[in-house]
C-alpha cells in the first residue's frame, strides 16, 4: 500500500510488528512439521527411538533412504503414480479443453442446458456407493484405465476454463473466422495459445490431484502392482504403525519404522516441491481469471 | 409475425446450424458423455437406496423396499452418531478455522517488504498441495506416544505421554487443528484478493486525513472485504456436511469412533468395507439431499448478499 | 466487380429489431463511412456484411453474388477490428500470415506476400516482434496488414482508430486514406467520430436507431443536413439550434428570438411554414463577429470563451438555448472578450420543422 516508511507513527510501527509476528508464527508452525519429518528421515533409527530428534537430524544417515529405495514396491508404486499423473492429466486436458471451449461459445444451441448439466454436479452428487457400483458395472475396477478415465473431468475445472474462454474478446475468434479458420483451428491456434495461464493452472490442479489422490485408488485397485505411491504410503504409515511385528522388523540401529516412513514421505513430497514454483506462478493468475490483456 | 417461424422453417434452420457448427458439438461430446457415464449414471444407480440390492440381480432387478433402509438408518445409533459428529466437527472447524485466513490476509497486507511477504505466502500455501496421506503421516508421527515430538515435549515438561490418536477426546482438536494448519494459508488467498481490490486512493486519502494503520485496517480494509467475508461464511455454512473424510479414514480407529465417525466414513465402512450397498447408498442419498438443499440455500443467499452488498 | 449492395437488410434479435431494412449501394472502389451514436446499428450492419452476424431479412450482394448464406471466409472480405485482434503469441509476420496459413498457402508465397505488405505499411523492421512490443500505431498497421495480405474485394473497418490517442488517430487517418487511394479497394468503415467520417469518406451514411438518416458526401451532409439529428451530429462544435416561430416581415422570412430577429433567405417550402413552430439551425462557423452585409444583427452576452489559437469558441445563449460561435482570433482575443453583437448571414440559416425535425429549406444549394 503506502510505501513511505516515514509516514509511520510509533503506533503504526507497533502494529506492523504485531502483524509480522502473527504471520511469522503461523508460517513457522506451517514449516516445522516438514522440517521435523525431514530431520527424522535423515536421523538414525536409534536417535529417533530415543527421542532425540526434534528439529535437526541426529546421527545423520541415509540408511532410511537406502532401505526405501531398495524396495521394489516403492519403485513400482512410484512408476504407477507417474502413469496416473501424466496420462491422467493428458486425458483430462483432452476432454476439458474442447468441452470448455464449446460451452463458452454463444452459438452453441442449448448452451444454458449443457452448462447446467455440468454445473449441477457441483451441487448434487450420487455419492460414494453408486459411483463405486457404476465403476464396477463398467468393469473399471482394478485397472489403470478405470483410474485414468474415471477421474478425468470435473465441473470446477471446466467452469474455470470456460469462464476464461468467455473473457477472450470475440474479435479474436471473428478475425480467425474471417481468415478461414474452422472451430478446431480457432480452438487450437487461437484460444489455446491465448489461454496459457488458465490451461497451466488446470494442468497443475490435475497433476496435484492425481499425484495426491489415494482414496479411490485404495478402493478401486486390488492388484498390488497397480497401486500408486499414496496407497503404498498409506499401507506403511497407517496400517503398519500398529503392526508390532513389522515395526520391530524394521528396527535396526541405523533406521527404524519412523525414519523409513519419513523417508517415503519426503520422496513423495519432492515432486510436488519441484512443480510448486509453477503452481505459485499460475494459481494466482488462474484463480483470479481476468480478461486477456493485449 | 415475421419472426414466428413455421415448424419446417425451424427444422431447416436447425439443419443449417448443424451443418455449419457441427464441429462445436464434436468438441462438446466427450465432456457430456463423460458427465453422463461417470456422474449421471450413478445418480440413476441411487435408486438402490430404495431397493433390496442384490449384486446378482443388479440395480434394476432388485426389489423395491420403499423407505426401509432409511427407517433402519435412523434406528442405527452409529448413523445418528455420525450425523452428530459431522455437525460438531464441521461446526468447530468453522468457528476456529474461519477467522484464521482473514487474520492471515490482514497480516500479509501489513507487510511492507515484498520479499518477506512472498516467502511467507509461499510457505503457508504449501500444505494445501500436500497429500492427505502425508498429512496423516505427519500427524501420526508427531503425536506418536513413544517418539512423537509432541509427547517428547510433554515428557520434558513433566507430564505423562498421551496416546493421542486412541483417545476420543483428543480426536476433535487434532482433526480441527490439522485442518487449520493445512488450509488456513491457502484460504487467505480469497481475502488477499479482496484486499488487493480495494482502491488504493482510499488509503492515500486516509493518510492525508491523518489516519494510522490500525484505523485504516478497521475503517477501510475490513469494511471493504466484509462482503467477501460474508459470502465465504455463507458458502462454508452451506457446505457444512462436506468434511475432509479422507483424513478421518486415515486417522481414526475403533477406539475413537465415538467422536471421529462421520457420515462419509460410516458410508465407507458400511458400503465399501461391509458391502451393505443399499443401506450405505441410502445414507449417501440422505447426505446428498440435505447437502444439496443447504448448498442451494447458501447459494441463493450469497447471490442476494453479493448483489445488495455491492452498494 | 466489387460493389456491395444492401437491399432491405434487417437484423432481429428475438423480438427486438436493431436494423430496420437498410438500403445501401457501395460502389466499387468507394470509401463509405457508417457513422452514428452507439447503438445505432452501424456495427451490426458491418458485421452482417462481414458474415459475423446472420442477416434476418433482406439481400446482401458482394460483387454479383448473393452472400446471405456464404460463410465469412468465403465472402472475400477482410476486417480490421477495433481492438485489432492481434494474436499475442504470434509475431508480426505470423500475425499477418495467419489467414494465408489457415488457407494452406505455400510457404514461399506467404513469405513474399508478408514482405510486400510489410513494405507497404513500413513494418519490415518489426516483423519479428510480438504485438506486445509494438506501439499503438504499429499494432494498427499490423491489423491492416492482416487484412491487406489476402487481397480481398472489400475492406471492413470497425472503429479501427478508437483505441489510439488523438495525435496518432489523426496520423493513422491520413494513412488509411492514402492506402485506400493506392489500393483502390472498396471500403466500408464504421465510426462514431464524425471527424473521421468527414475526413475519410467519399460518402457518409448517418445512422440512428437502426435506420439510415441520410447518405451523402461529407459536404452535402455538412451544408444540407436533412434533419436536426444529422445537423447536430455532423460538424464540430455542432450546429446551434433555436426554437422560434417562422414569420414574415417586409417580404422577408424572419425568425424572432430573444436576441433579435433572424432573417432567412427565401427558398422553396418556406412559405408554407409561415406561422409554424420551427427550429433554426446556425453553424458556429457561420456566425460572424464583425458586421457583414445583408446580415441579421443579434445582441448577445458572452458566457465563456475558449481560445483555440487561430480560432476561439464563444459560448453564449439565446432564449435559454446554448449558442456557440466560432470566431477568428487574428492572433488576439481581446476584441472578442467584449463582443456584444453577432451577425448572421440570411443564406446560412437552416430551417427545420419543429414537429418532424426535418429540414424545410436547403439554404446552401443554389436555387435558380
Amino acid at each position: 500500500m503506502i510505501s513511505n516508511m516515514n509516514l509511520y507513527s510509533r503506533g503504526d510501527k507497533f502494529f506492523a510488528v504485531a502483524s509480522t509476528v502473527l504471520v511469522c508464527i503461523f508460517t513457522l508452525s506451517t514449516l516445522y512439521p516438514f522440517l521435523y519429518i525431514a530431520a527424522v528421515s535423515f536421523s538414525s533409527g536409534f536417535a529417533v527411538t530415543a527421542g532425540q530428534v526434534t528439529l535437526t537430524p541426529v546421527d545423520v544417515t541415509l540408511a532410511a533412504y537406502e532401505r526405501v529405495l531398495a524396495d521394489p514396491m516403492f519403485w513400482n508404486s512410484y512408476k504407477n503414480t507417474f502413469i496416473y499423473t501424466f496420462v491422467g492429466t493428458a486425458v483430462s486436458l483432452l476432454i476439458i479443453i474442447p468441452g470448455a471451449y464449446a460451452l463458452s461459445r454463444p452459438q452453441l444451441l442449448g448452451r444454458r442446458y449443457w452448462n447446467f448439466i455440468v454445473a449441477f454436479t457441483m451441487w448434487f452428487n450420487a455419492g460414494m456407493i453408486p459411483f463405486f457400483l457404476n465403476m464396477r458395472d463398467m468393469g473399471l475396477l482394478d485397472s489403470y484405465f478405470g483410474i485414468i478415465i474415471g477421474f478425468a473431468c470435473n465441473a470446477f475445472n471446466i467452469i474455470l476454463l470456460r469462464n476464461f474462454f468467455e473473457g477472450i474478446p470475440a474479435s479474436f475468434e471473428e478475425a480467425a473466422r474471417m481468415d478461414g479458420a474452422n472451430e478446431f483451428q480457432v480452438l487450437w491456434k487461437v484460444f489455446v495459445p491465448l489461454s496459457k495461464p488458465a490451461i497451466a493452472t488446470i494442468t497443475l490442479f490435475c497433476i496435484v490431484a492425481r499425484w495426491n489422490g489415494f482414496f479411490w485408488a485404495m478402493v478401486l485397485l486390488q492388484d498390488k502392482d497397480k497401486l500408486p505411491l499414496q496407497v503404498y504410503l498409506r499401507r506403511i504409515i497407517v496400517e503398519l504403525t500398529d503392526d508390532e511385528e513389522f515395526v520391530s522388523s524394521t528396527l535396526t540401529a541405523l533406521y527404524s519404522f519412523e525414519t523409513v516412513s519419513a523417508a517415503i514421505m519426503v520422496c513423495s513430497i519432492i515432486p510436488i516441491l519441484m512443480i510448486y514454483p509453477f503452481i505459485q506462478k499460475y494459481f494466482n493468475k488462474g484463480i483470479m481469471l481476468g480478461g486477456v490483456k493485449e | 409475425m415475421a419472426n414466428k417461424r413455421s415448424a419446417s422453417e425451424r427444422v431447416a434452420l436447425l439443419i443449417r446450424h448443424f451443418r455449419r457448427e457441427w464441429q462445436l458439438y464434436v468438441l462438446l461430446a466427450p465432456t457430456i458423455i463423460w458427465f453422463f457415464l461417470f456422474l449421471y449414471k450413478p445418480m440413476y444407480g441411487l435408486q438402490i437406496a430404495f431397493k433390496d440390492y442384490s449384486v446378482f440381480r443388479g440395480i434394476e432387478g432388485s426389489a423395491w423396499v420403499g423407505l426401509e433402509h432409511f427407517r433402519e438408518l435412523f434406528h442405527n445409533e452409529q448413523f445418528t452418531r455420525a450425523i452428530k459428529n459431522t455437525l460438531i466437527l464441521s461446526g468447530y472447524s468453522l468457528v476456529f478455522g474461519f477467522p484464521m485466513p482473514i487474520l492471515l490476509a490482514l497480516g500479509f497486507n501489513e507487510f511492507t517488504r515484498a520479499f518477506l511477504k512472498r516467502t511467507t505466502q509461499t510457505i503457508v500455501y504449501l500444505p494445501h498441495f500436500i497429500s492427505t496421506v502425508i498429512i496423516a503421516g505427519i500427524v501420526i508421527s508427531a503425536f506418536s506416544p513413544s517418539v512423537g515430538v509432541v509427547n517428547l515435549f510433554l515428557v520434558k515438561l513433566g507430564f505423562d505421554p498421551i496416546y493421542f490418536l486412541t483417545k476420543p477426546e483428543w480426536f476433535r482438536p487434532i482433526f480441527i487443528g490439522t485442518g487449520i494448519w493445512q488450509e488456513a494459508g491457502f484460504s487467505s488467498i480469497v481475502f488477499l484478493a479482496a484486499i488487493a481490490g480495494v482502491n488504493p486512493s482510499l488509503y492515500e486519502s486516509a493518510v492525508v486525513d491523518g489516519a494510522n494503520r490500525w484505523q485504516m485496517m478497521w475503517r477501510i480494509t475490513i469494511p471493504s472485504i466484509l462482503p467477501t467475508i460474508i459470502i465465504m461464511l455463507i458458502i462454508r455454512i452451506g457446505n457444512i456436511l462436506e468434511i475432509g473424510f479422507e483424513l478421518i479414514i486415515l486417522l481414526y480407529q475403533p477406539s475413537t469412533y465415538q467422536t471421529s465417525d462421520v457420515i462419509s466414513t460410516f458410508i465407507y465402512r458400511q458400503g465399501l468395507q461391509s458391502a451393505q450397498y443399499d443401506l450405505a447408498a441410502a445414507a449417501g442419498f440422505f447426505n446428498a439431499v440435505v447437502a444439496f438443499v443447504l448448498v442451494l440455500t447458501a447459494n441463493t443467499i450469497s447471490k442476494r448478499v453479493s448483489r445488495t452488498s455491492l452498494w | 466487380m466489387s460493389d456491395v449492395v444492401l437491399n432491405k437488410i434487417v437484423k432481429r434479435y428475438g423480438d427486438i429489431t436493431v436494423v430496420h431494412g437498410i438500403d445501401l449501394h457501395v460502389k466499387e472502389k468507394e470509401f463509405v463511412v457508417l457513422v452514428g451514436p452507439s447503438g445505432c446499428g452501424k456495427s451490426t450492419t458491418l458485421r452482417m456484411i462481414a458474415g459475423l452476424e446472420e442477416i434476418s431479412d433482406g439481400a446482401l450482394n458482394i460483387g454479383d453474388r448473393l452472400v446471405n448464406e456464404v460463410a465469412p471466409k468465403d465472402r472475400d472480405v477482410a476486417m480490421v477490428f477495433q481492438n485489432y485482434a492481434l494474436y499475442p503469441h504470434l509475431n508480426v509476420a505470423e500475425n499477418i500470415a495467419f489467414g494465408l496459413r489457415i488457407r494452406k498457402t505455400p510457404d514461399a508465397e506467404v513469405k513474399n506476400s508478408v514482405a510486400e505488405v510489410a513494405k507497404t505499411l513500413g513494418l519490415t523492421q518489426y516483423l519479428e516482434r510480438r504485438p506486445a512490443d509494438l506501439s499503438g500505431g504499429q499494432r494498427q498497421r499490423v491489423a491492416m496488414g492482416r487484412a491487406i495480405v489476402r487481397h480481398p474485394d472489400v475492406f471492413l473497418f470497425d472503429e479501427p482508430l478508437s483505441n489510439l490517442d488523438a495525435k496518432l488517430r489523426t496520423q493513422m487517418r491520413a494513412e488509411i486514406k492514402r492506402l485506400h487511394k493506392r489500393l483502390g479497394v472498396t471500403s466500408i468503415y464504421v465510426t462514431h467520430d464524425q471527424v473521421e467520417a468527414m475526413t475519410l469518406a467519399d460518402r457518409i451514411v448517418v445512422m440512428r436507431d437502426g435506420r439510415i438518416e441520410q447518405i451523402g458526401t461529407p459536404m452535402e451532409l455538412f451544408n444540407n443536413p436533412i434533419n436536426t439529428f444529422v445537423a447536430s451530429f455532423i460538424g464540430s462544435p455542432p450546429m446551434n439550434q433555436l426554437d422560434a416561430t417562422l414569420g414574415m416581415h417586409d417580404g422577408d422570412f424572419i425568425a424572432p428570438t430573444g436576441a433579435g430577429s433572424i432573417r432567412i433567405k427565401a427558398s422553396v417550402g418556406l412559405k408554407a411554414a409561415v406561422g409554424k413552430k420551427i427550429v433554426i439551425g446556425i453553424r458556429p462557423e457561420h456566425v460572424s463577429a464583425e458586421p457583414i452585409e445583408n446580415a441579421s444583427e443579434l445582441a448577445i452576452e458572452l458566457d465563456l470563451m475558449e481560445p483555440l489559437g487561430s480560432e476561439a469558441l464563444l459560448h453564449t445563449h439565446i432564449d435559454e438555448h446554448p449558442f456557440v460561435i466560432k470566431a477568428e482570433t487574428h492572433g488576439a482575443i481581446d476584441h472578442l472578450q467584449k463582443l456584444s453583437k453577432i451577425y448572421i448571414d440570411a443564406s446560412k440559416v437552416t430551417v427545420f420543422d419543429a414537429e418532424t425535425k426535418m429540414a424545410i429549406n436547403s439554404p446552401n444549394q443554389e436555387f435558380k
